[in-house]
């Protein structure tokens, strides 16, 4: 198992120097060089063209393109992004501020969308061409095909500013912060979010639950005695659950995406919203770091698919 | 019938329909037969007979599609007999007897286990459910199960993942998991179709133990005649959801009657039947499920058939163990010896 990780991380190893590299060569392309995103802006105004130049020199600014690419990738990895050319702020530091509200949103969404659309799609599955199922893939489909801003503009008009039952934005109120104070906060944003991965869960474990209970190993086990509820659940529901982790793991980057919009419409001060506000304000530096940044998240979910799949399908674990 | 004290199962004028797109497939269209203890009896016949259709149906198997539209299927329990059409398929009643009293073994071993569970844990979900062990007598009793089905090392394989077996030891696995409860009835159906030949005979082998041992009555559903004149104690023949002959094996292997039997018989080789053999193909095909003869099915493809053949014919007994589905069993009779 520990072989099968490391194995894993290796092959991510190559895709995120490539990516890396990509990176640096558009924050190359834009205006502006690396001294003023390595630099504070403010000293950088105030130094002379001289000092600058000796600047670059001791930076290794003036080294041919790959060198400088090593060692903007040592800085990296030594936590220094550079700096946000509005205001000055190391990149590091708006990181480390906003993105634990972004991590809060999308790790509550996925449990959400990952616990409800199982149980949905079971369901439904169980309960094939009832009217349940029938309401359940209705659900499905729009769940699918509403937009997300405009889902999230009418359940922020309905709950929040209509019935009143709801924060209509923002994440915590200053000086009330246990997790019962912050969590109405979450609970609109986190749903629409996961409203699409909902759905999606929901009609793939649909699916794969039908496909499971054809399965010869089902008549098997019914041909052993067993109660219905342990053949559906352990015997359908374990197999059926290997693709839909799998399908969670694609879904994940549209998790990440799709956050942007939602930060946006609900005020949520993350990653997305910040992302907004750099690519507005040309803040190119921070646009590429939040790119960047966004590849490792995924690659990073993709990893965690691979190793949650491995653990649950024996098939997987040894090759 | 009979009140033999050492039957088993017996099953009475049976009927199942399957109903696809409105349409009737009468699978099993009137099957008797008794299954009786220490005994095996094979059913053969062409594929789409209706032999798996006649096995799931006493296991209460059956897809949604389909259903018991008649008959009795009785199991004459130690605590008396148990009409099993009319109990609830996926009931209480029905599934304590699954499996313990009566339990199956499947055509594919690739496929009828649970990828995801080890072997361990699906024969310990029998013993789970029909006795009172707990965890470690679970365990030690499955051990002992791999054990007498011939796995080696049963303590380590005990905890390993179908994948990991070859066919074989799957269809092994599948027996130990089959026999685990000691059932008095075994069905397997073609359980070693998918396995290669010298597998096939160490199964059989392991069956003919059970039955032996245990007096276990073993239905073997089987395209073999091989098999049949080996293992079998009586055979019943099927055509197009009916048996037109049943007998001991002597009677049907040797001195077959009905039309239907002679020409299965003449279309296979014969282990041990000699090398000088004719081997014949059976004329025509068989019929559309849905639009079948409407007197005897084999009617069109019979070489005997008379305008008689329009009707259904009835179960004649030729003598007490020996019956046909003919008009004209007793003109037949005479040149039966072969
Ligand atoms: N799940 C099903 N749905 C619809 N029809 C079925 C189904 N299973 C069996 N049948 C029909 O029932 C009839 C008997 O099929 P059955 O599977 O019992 O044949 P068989 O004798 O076991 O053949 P084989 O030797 O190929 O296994 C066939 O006409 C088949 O088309
Ligand atoms: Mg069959």
């Amino acid at each position: 198992m520990l072989v099968y990780v490391i194995r894993r991380i290796f092959v991510l190893i190559p895709m995120l120097v490539v990516i890396s590299f990509l990176v640096y060569l558009g924050l190359e392309l834009t205006p502006g060089d690396a001294v003023s995103s390595l630099i504070n802006p403010e000293v950088a105004s105030r130094i002379t063209p001289e000092q600058l130049q000796a600047l670059r020199e001791s930076y290794g600014l003036n080294d041919p393109f790959l060198v400088r690419y090593v060692i903007w990738l040592g800085n990296i990895f030594q936590g220094n992004f550079g700096h946000s050319l509005a205001g000055g702020v190391p990149i590091a530091t708006i990181f480390l501020d906003r993105l634990p509200a972004t991590l809060e949103l999308s790790f509550v969404a996925l449990l959400f969308s990952t616990i409800i659309g199982c149980i949905l799609g079971t369901i439904s599955a169980l309960r094939r061409g009832s009217p349940t199922d029938n309401f359940l893939t209705v659900f499905g489909m729009l769940g699918v095909s509403v937009p997300e801003f405009l889902f999230g503009l009418s359940v922020m008009l309905i709950f929040a500013l209509n019935l009143g039952w709801l924060p209509a934005g923002g994440r915590l109120m200053p000086g009330y912060e246990t997790i019962w104070d912050r969590a109405p906060h979450i609970v609109l944003p986190a749903m629409v979010l996961s409203l699409m991965m909902t759905a999606g869960v929901m009609r793939y474990s649909r699916s794969s639950m039908l496909d499971a209970l054809t399965r010869d190993f089902i008549i098997t086990a019914r041909s052993k005695g067993l109660p219905e509820w342990r053949i559906n659940l352990l015997h359908g529901f374990r197999v059926a659950l290997t693709p839909v982790v799998v399908l969670i793991g694609f879904r994940l980057p549209l998790l990440i995406g799709g956050s942007v919009i939602i930060e946006q419409v609900f005020q949520w001060p993350g990653i997305g919203n910040e992302f907004i506000t750099a690519v507005r304000g040309s803040d190119y530096p921070l646009v590429m770091m939040i790119a960047l940044f966004s590849v490792f998240a995924v690659l990073m979910a993709s990893l965690i698919i691979d190793v949650l799949t491995a653990l649950i399908d024996p098939r997987v674990r040894l090759n | 019938m009979t009140n033999n004290p050492n039957v088993a199962l017996s099953v009475k004028d049976l009927k199942t329909y399957f109903y696809t797109n409105s349409r009737c497939n009468k699978a099993v269209n009137g099957v008797s037969f008794e299954i009786e203890k220490g005994k095996t009896l094979c059913i053969v016949g062409e594929s789409g007979c209706g032999k798996s259709v006649t096995a799931s149906t006493i296991m209460q198997l059956l897809p949604k599609l389909s259903r018991i539209e008649q008959g009795e299927i009785t199991y004459h329990s130690d605590a008396g007999d148990i009409s099993i059409e009319e109990l609830e398929p996926n009931g209480r009643k029905m599934r304590s007897i699954r499996g313990s009293e009566i339990a199956m073994i499947f055509q594919d071993p690739m496929t009828a286990l649970n990828p995801v569970y080890t072997i361990g844990f699906q024969i310990g979900e029998s013993l789970k459910y029909h006795t009172d062990l707990d965890r470690k007598q679970i365990r030690t009793k499955t051990i002992e199960l791999l054990r007498n089905m011939g796995i080696s090392l049963p303590e380590m394989r005990i905890d390993d993942y179908p994948h990991t077996f070859s066919g074989g030891m799957r269809q092994r696995a599948m027996i130990a998991m089959a026999m685990s409860c000691n059932p008095k009835i075994l069905i397997a159906d073609e359980p070693t179709t998918a396995l290669d030949v010298t597998i096939q005979s160490q199964i059989f082998e392991l069956m003919e133990k059970l039955k032996t041992d245990h007096g276990t009555a073993i239905m073997l559903i089987t395209h073999d005649m091989g098999v049949v004149a080996e293992l079998a104690d009586n055979v019943a023949v099927m055509y197009m959801g009916n048996i037109v002959e049943a007998g001991t094996v002597d009677q049907v292997l040797r001195n077959p009657v009905h039309p239907y039997t002679r020409a299965l018989l003449d279309s296979i080789p014969v282990l041990g039947m000699g090398k000088d053999q004719i081997i014949e193909p059976i004329p025509g095909s068989t019929p559309d499920p849905y639009n079948r003869p409407i007197g005897c099915q084999f009617a069109p493809r019979c070489s005997y058939a008379v305008d008689a053949c329009d009707v259904m014919p009835d179960e004649s007994y030729i003598d007490k163990t020996h019956r046909v589905m003919c008009w004209r069993y007793q003109e037949l009779l005479p040149n039966a010896k072969k």
